[in-house]
């Protein structure tokens, strides 16, 4: 199966792509002014921060990035469109040729350009008598058009990529908190030779849905000895099924020409000179990469809180990346926000000294949870007294001698050991600290080599 | 001229001539105070008139702003009298393809005024002291000035903003002035000119700079090899009085300048095209009859009714060269010939200060004869006046003769940005050659 989406995403500037009306006006055609209405002697001005956000995105996206862009109209007749052509790029789009990855499956990314959105229909009115009333608020609104190769691959993967792409999106231009609902997609689509285009779908989850209905559909055409058509369909939500579109069935021509209101843009340098933030998941493979921290962890981290992920790291650099991710992930994860709130930018300070003497096995992990709770401002567990030494040495040698596989590997592989930390963590609750069991771990196993 | 005067003049012009789309009726209105008198073309946008670009699908549209350029001008104390008729948005050369009202010449009134700022042309010659706010995308000032005896200045593209010009091809249109001298145009040129953040394109513009002037000028011969007789002996004895002005006349050839004319109607009618979608029915034009139909038909059934056969005809050209398939042979050739053209002025100017040509190949034909003209003769008519226009440059149309009591014009094109230079020799040109006053200025 292949899979390609034509991703449309809301910029999120403070105004329009072409003028300066507010790109959030909420009351029905409230937001509007003779640019974005496409009034005679009208013309555009372009926002310069949504050509610096598409540039981000294009070089975000690893694409070649075009040296210097304009901007064309798209002609074609349509009664949410204010000036019946839309401002988009045709022939230099901000970047092409990138590619995002997706777990380890490289997705291409054919081009990424900006473009504005036309205004909104809404139809009103009984069935047969209905009228479609037009919201110009949306006129004019910035978006940015990415389109991907047929990489994809299944329609879960098409969601995985979405989802991820703006996670990453996200926290490289701040999209709007609804962007999951927001994002329209055009997909192609082709289990056999012929593709089938569905326009227009929105959200996320419609768009898994509707390429899953796609994908059957064709499957069941195939199987039944059928031919695919060429032909472009519309995603119905309440049916959750494709359905021929009732638009025309030819190739559109738009006609292109360039908008010469507009002049070129010289954007190599901008992108050159442009300093990325790290984006979520690419801190995560990071995190992966430099600490050994297991791939789901590692995006567990960096999607709970951006500064838990930084107390991670200040963790890992001190005591390693195990320790960190365990009390990271656990104690600290749990109660994350009332640490933030009681302490602010000392907290890494407050914590380090705790993890420090866990580590160093100078205070029990009970201890220390005991101690981070207080920290969160959390009534303190007792913390259970420590056993004697000798319990936790019989305990140790009986895990060993009952796992002789583990012994077996850690010949070859040291980490075999962390297996039997774990079980021996479970069952003592943190009653010891977790350097004294180790120790103690390796000390048996060496015995046995 | 006191208010009085000055109301009588305006009558006498929209009455006679035909010259107003729209005009100050109450003479009331012309009373008062203010420091000179000024007209637009009627695709300037005003608060104040209706603004319908010669045509029926913006009946009794009123823009809720000013376009810039007369925005500034009343800023500096001048009146807007009125909009002047022109071709349906600048669609012709005659100022015949108008819905509104086709103005008549001062000097005969069974001929054109040219096009498509024709009635602004009529209003600078039939008025006194008027500064008549024109437009041109490819000869719209200068063709109407040298039929009507009077100064058309263009300015470079980008030179004044076009915040406010209803477009009819926007990498073309500019904003110019018409007067009966040059002297107004000496004077409230700096008034309209310099950047406005409303027009991206005038942002990059170097100052207006008045002083300089002509010393020599560039003659291409292929631009006056096709004149008629009275023509090419008009202009030529023009170019003997520029001689004795002291100033250099060289003949050049400029072989590039034939593909001007194809390439300027390519890409006008590709950016019109898409510059009229926009009267479709949701705003613009009449829907009275056409509620139930879809939106296709309405908007096509809206277009039909309210844009003239020329528009129409522009329309399909323009749509024509920028389909799938042609796009690359006209459009994007048309860009390509664009460069070659601009790179000829430049080779000239090298030579000389600037390409002097006739402005027209002949003086305004009469009403009868217009009407038997083909389309591609018709557009011929710009064969003159396009070059300069397609490659942005300042040009000045100037009377330089009168054939069997018709006046006629020379066309000079500067650099891009030196109109300084043209208004220079214009003045010279003033104190040598004697401009002739109609007859239906009294």
């Amino acid at each position: 199966m292949k899979i390609g989406l034509e991703i449309h995403i809301q910029l999120p500037t403070r105004t329009k792509l072409f003028c300066s009306c507010s790109t959030s006006g909420d009351e029905v055609n409230s937001s509007v002014c003779p640019i974005c209405l496409g009034f005679p002697g009208s013309r555009p001005m372009l926002n310069r921060r949504a050509l610096e956000m598409g540039v981000s995105i294009a070089k975000f996206l690893n694409c070649e990035i075009t040296d210097k862009v304009w901007f064309s109209r798209k002609t074609y007749f349509y009664p949410d469109l204010a000036k019946n052509y839309q401002i988009t790029q045709y022939e230099t789009p901000l970047g092409r040729n990138g590619h995002f990855m997706v777990g380890d499956r490289r997705i291409g990314i054919w081009e990424a350009h900006i473009e504005e959105d036309p205004g909104r229909i809404k139809r009103a009115g009984r069935a047969g008598e209905e009228v479609a009333l037009v919201d110009y608020n949306r006129s004019g609104v910035p978006l940015v058009e990415i389109v991907t190769a047929p990489d994809l691959t299944t329609p879960e993967e098409a969601r995985a990529f979405l989802s991820d792409l703006l996670i990453e999106l996200r926290h490289l231009v701040g999209l709007s908190p609804q962007d999951e609902t927001t994002v329209r997609a055009d997909g192609n689509i082709s289990v056999g030779e012929e593709r089938v285009e569905i326009k227009n779908i929105n959200g996320l989850r419609n768009i898994e849905r509707a390429l899953k209905f796609e994908a059957k559909r064709q499957s069941r055409l195939l199987a039944a000895g059928k031919k695919i058509v060429r032909e472009t369909r519309r995603f119905d939500e309440e049916l959750g099924t494709t359905l021929p579109s009732r638009e025309k069935e030819f190739e559109e021509d738009y006609g292109y020409i360039g908008e010469p209101d507009l002049g070129t843009y010289v954007i190599g340098p901008m992108a050159r000179a442009m300093e990325l933030p790290e984006t979520p998941l690419a801190r995560a493979s990071r995190l992966e990469r430099e600490h050994g921290v297991a791939a789901a962890s590692a995006r567990q981290m960096v999607l709970t809180s951006w500064e838990l992920a930084d107390m991670f790291e200040a963790l890992a650099s001190r005591f390693g990346g195990e320790a960190a991710t365990t009390w990271t992930l656990g104690p600290l994860a749990s109660h994350w926000k009332e640490l933030q709130e009681r302490h602010g930018d000392r907290l890494e300070s407050n914590v380090v000294p705790i993890i420090e003497q866990v580590c160093a096995g100078t205070i029990t992990d009970a201890e220390a949870r005991m101690r981070l709770d207080v920290l969160a401002g959390r009534e303190a567990a007792p913390a259970a007294a420590p056993a004697a030494e000798g319990d936790l040495k019989q305990l140790v040698a009986r895990l060993v001698d009952s796992h002789p596989e583990v012994v077996k590997d850690y010949r070859t592989n040291p980490r075999a050991a962390n297996f039997l930390i774990g079980q021996v963590m479970k069952e003592t609750q943190g009653r010891y600290a977790s350097k004294e069991v180790s120790d103690m771990i390796r000390k048996e196993l060496e015995k046995r080599v | 001229m006191n208010g009085a005067e000055l109301a009588a003049a305006v009558r006498r012009a929209d009455v006679g001539y035909q010259v107003f789309a729209e005009r100050l009726e109450d003479p009331i209105a012309y009373e008062g105070d203010h420091a000179f008198h000024f007209s637009t073309k009627d695709n300037l946008c005003s608060i104040d008139f209706q603004t319908r670009s010669g045509s029926r699908i913006l009946e009794g549209y009123r823009p809720p702003f000013d376009a810039t350029a007369i925005e500034r001008l009343r800023k500096a104390g001048g009146l807007l009298i009125g909009k002047t008729n022109m071709d349906e948005f600048g669609f012709g050369s005659f100022s015949t393809n108008s819905a509104i009202g086709v103005p008549r010449n001062p000097f005969d009134l069974e001929r054109c005024c040219g096009g498509s700022s024709g009635g602004a042309a009529a209003a600078a010659s039939l008025i006194e002291d008027h500064l008549a706010v024109g437009v041109s995308t490819g000869g719209s000032i200068s063709c109407p000035a040298s039929f009507c005896g009077v100064v058309g200045l263009t300015p470079t593209y980008g030179r004044v903003s076009r915040w406010g010009l209803i477009d009819y091809g926007t990498s073309l249109d500019k904003v110019g002035l018409l007067s009966a001298s040059s002297a107004p145009i000496r004077r409230y040129l700096p008034v309209i000119s310099g950047p406005d953040p409303l027009d991206p394109t005038s942002q990059t513009q170097p100052p207006l700079d008045m002083s300089g002037g002509i010393d020599s000028v560039a003659v291409p011969e292929e631009m006056v090899a096709d004149l008629s007789d009275d023509m090419r002996d008009a202009f030529q004895e023009a170019v003997g009085k520029l001689e004795g002005m002291g100033v250099e006349v060289l003949k050049v050839a400029m072989p590039a300048l034939r593909y001007a004319l194809p390439a300027y109607y390519i890409l006008a009618t590709a950016e019109a095209s898409t510059n009229m979608a926009r009267y479709c029915g949701m705003r613009y034009g009449d829907i009275v009859e056409d509620t139930d139909l879809g939106f296709n038909e309405l908007f096509s059934s809206v277009r039909s009714r309210g844009l003239g056969s020329e528009t129409k005809r522009r329309i399909l050209l323009g749509t024509f060269c920028r389909m799938v398939g042609l796009r690359d042979r006209y459009y994007i050739k048309a860009l390509q010939v664009r460069q070659l053209v601009i790179r000829q002025y430049e080779e000239a100017f090298q030579g000389a200060d600037a390409v002097l040509t006739p402005t027209m190949p002949y003086v305004a034909p009469r009403f009868d004869e217009i009407e038997t003209m083909t389309a591609l003769e018709a557009y011929h008519a710009d064969i003159l006046t396009v070059p300069p226009n397609l490659a942005g440059l300042p040009h000045i149309s100037l009377p330089c003769a009168y054939i069997g009591g018709m006046p006629a014009g020379m066309q000079l094109a500067a650099p891009h940005w030196k109109e300084g230079r043209l208004l220079s020799l214009a003045e010279r040109w003033e104190s040598e050659f004697q401009y002739r006053i109609p007859e239906g200025r009294t």
